[in-house]
């Protein structure tokens, strides 16, 4: 019961903080962003709708779907989902201050409605991985397979999701209790590190399916002092990208993406510094 | 942006049919490899242990015989892989270097393994 509850709640979170972040920032007044909500709900609806599909799909197809093809499939995913992250975050730095402004003058009208879209396949993403691994895992407790699933697991998976709610409200809250400056600071680089992570399990699948080099097989082992094969540690590895046996390429991949970021930060930062008065 | 994010997809697309091309190759060159069983039940694998020779390429078929579905997965062997309530599938891994690479369960994470390369 209380795996149960650790996956669903783990699933949800990682889905929840791409949809939690974009609606907090969505959805901030001062930004007169709203008019992105409707895609950002568009997307957890079809991603779930997705999630459950691709569920199935698993399921029903494990003979067209086992092996490597699964793999490429992941693989795609999960490079997508890093690349429209760290768009998203770069887009929100660059236009999140003045977009109210735009929105008003409404001259960025095309130019911002291509952004809704990608945040609706963003958050569609983001939900169909997590929520299919959730599906099936469910699938495989007996939820939906015609069996009575007993009122303790149903119990299980309600308390999961509603701590999944309460991270996702502890995030809208966010806003409200620090300023909004260090409150885009902080879930700006919780997403840069997400996106790190999904960028780390491509290049993982990239490695193992041979289209990449390791380098060096590994560098160092610190399972002792995290182990990535413990709950604990493989829900920092997905959040962070963090490995206990990195090999040569996932240090260097790892090391070139957060040099990338700090001059994209960098250069985005820069200009709008002198814009904006501090608040 | 909208051009960008069409442009974006359209990649996408092509990376996604390039891959799945890849695959078909390389699951019909799987056939003849070394193969090593490995059955997860419920929590439970069989065996917990599995050695194998060092610097050759190896499979693992995967057997799901529980009622829960499993996820077989090592961050080590760079290996993550659902199987629903009955499935069965494969892992190929890379020629490995002499040594012990952990594998679990990340639905059940008291079932933990290791492969033994010598």
């Amino acid at each position: 019961m209380g795996q149960v509850m650790f996956i669903v709640w783990r699933e949800s979170v990682e889905a929840l903080l791409v949809v939690g972040i974009l609606h907090a920032w969505l959805a901030n007044p001062d930004h007169g962003a709203k008019r992105g909500l409707p895609y950002l709900w568009a997307g957890v609806v079809l991603g779930i709708a997705a999630a459950v599909g691709l569920g199935a799909a698993l399921v029903g197809f494990t003979e067209v779907l086992s092996g490597d093809a699964q793999d490429y499939f992941q693989t795609a995913m999960v490079l997508v989902a890093c690349v429209l992250i760290v768009q998203m975050v770069f887009w929100m730095k660059r236009n999140g201050r003045t977009l109210k402004r735009d929105m008003e003058s409404s001259l960025q009208k095309n130019h911002d409605q291509g952004t809704w879209w990608g945040v609706l396949v963003l958050v569609a993403l983001a939900i169909a991985r997590e929520g299919s691994e959730t599906a099936i895992f469910l699938y495989g407790l007996g939820f939906g397979q015609g069996g009575s699933v007993p009122m303790s697991m149903w119990l299980a998976v309600a308390i999961g999701f509603a701590l999944a709610l309460v991270t996702f409200w502890l995030l809208q809250l966010g806003g409200k209790i620090f300023s909004w400056r260090l409150f885009f600071r902080v879930t700006e680089i919780m997403l840069l590190f997400l996106a790190a992570g999904l960028l780390e399990s491509g290049l993982d699948r990239l490695i193992s399916l041979e289209l990449v080099p390791t380098l060096v097989d590994q560098l160092w082992d610190t399972s002792a002092i995290l182990d990535d094969a413990s709950p604990f540690g493989s829900l920092v590895a997905t959040l962070t990208g963090y490995r206990a046996h990195p090999s040569g390429m996932n240090l260097l991949v790892y090391a070139v993406y957060w040099l990338f970021m700090w001059v994209l930060l960098k250069r985005a930062g820069a200009p709008s510094a002198k814009q904006v008065k501090p608040a | 942006m909208n051009q960008r994010i069409a442009r974006l997809l359209a990649t996408m697309a092509a990376v996604v049919v390039t891959l799945f091309g890849l695959g078909a190759a390389q699951t019909a060159r799987a056939d003849d490899l070394p193969t090593f069983k490995l059955e997860m039940n419920n929590g439970k694998l069989n065996p917990t242990r599995i050695e194998v020779p060092a610097g050759k390429r190896i499979k693992i078929e995967v057997h799901n015989t529980g009622t829960n579905a499993v996820e077989f997965e090592s961050l080590q062997l760079r290996k993550e892989k659902v199987l629903a309530p009955g499935a069965q599938s494969f892992v190929v891994i890379a020629p490995l270097q002499p040594g012990e690479y952990k594998f679990f369960d990340d639905f059940h994470q008291q079932a933990q393994g290791v492969i033994v390369a010598k």
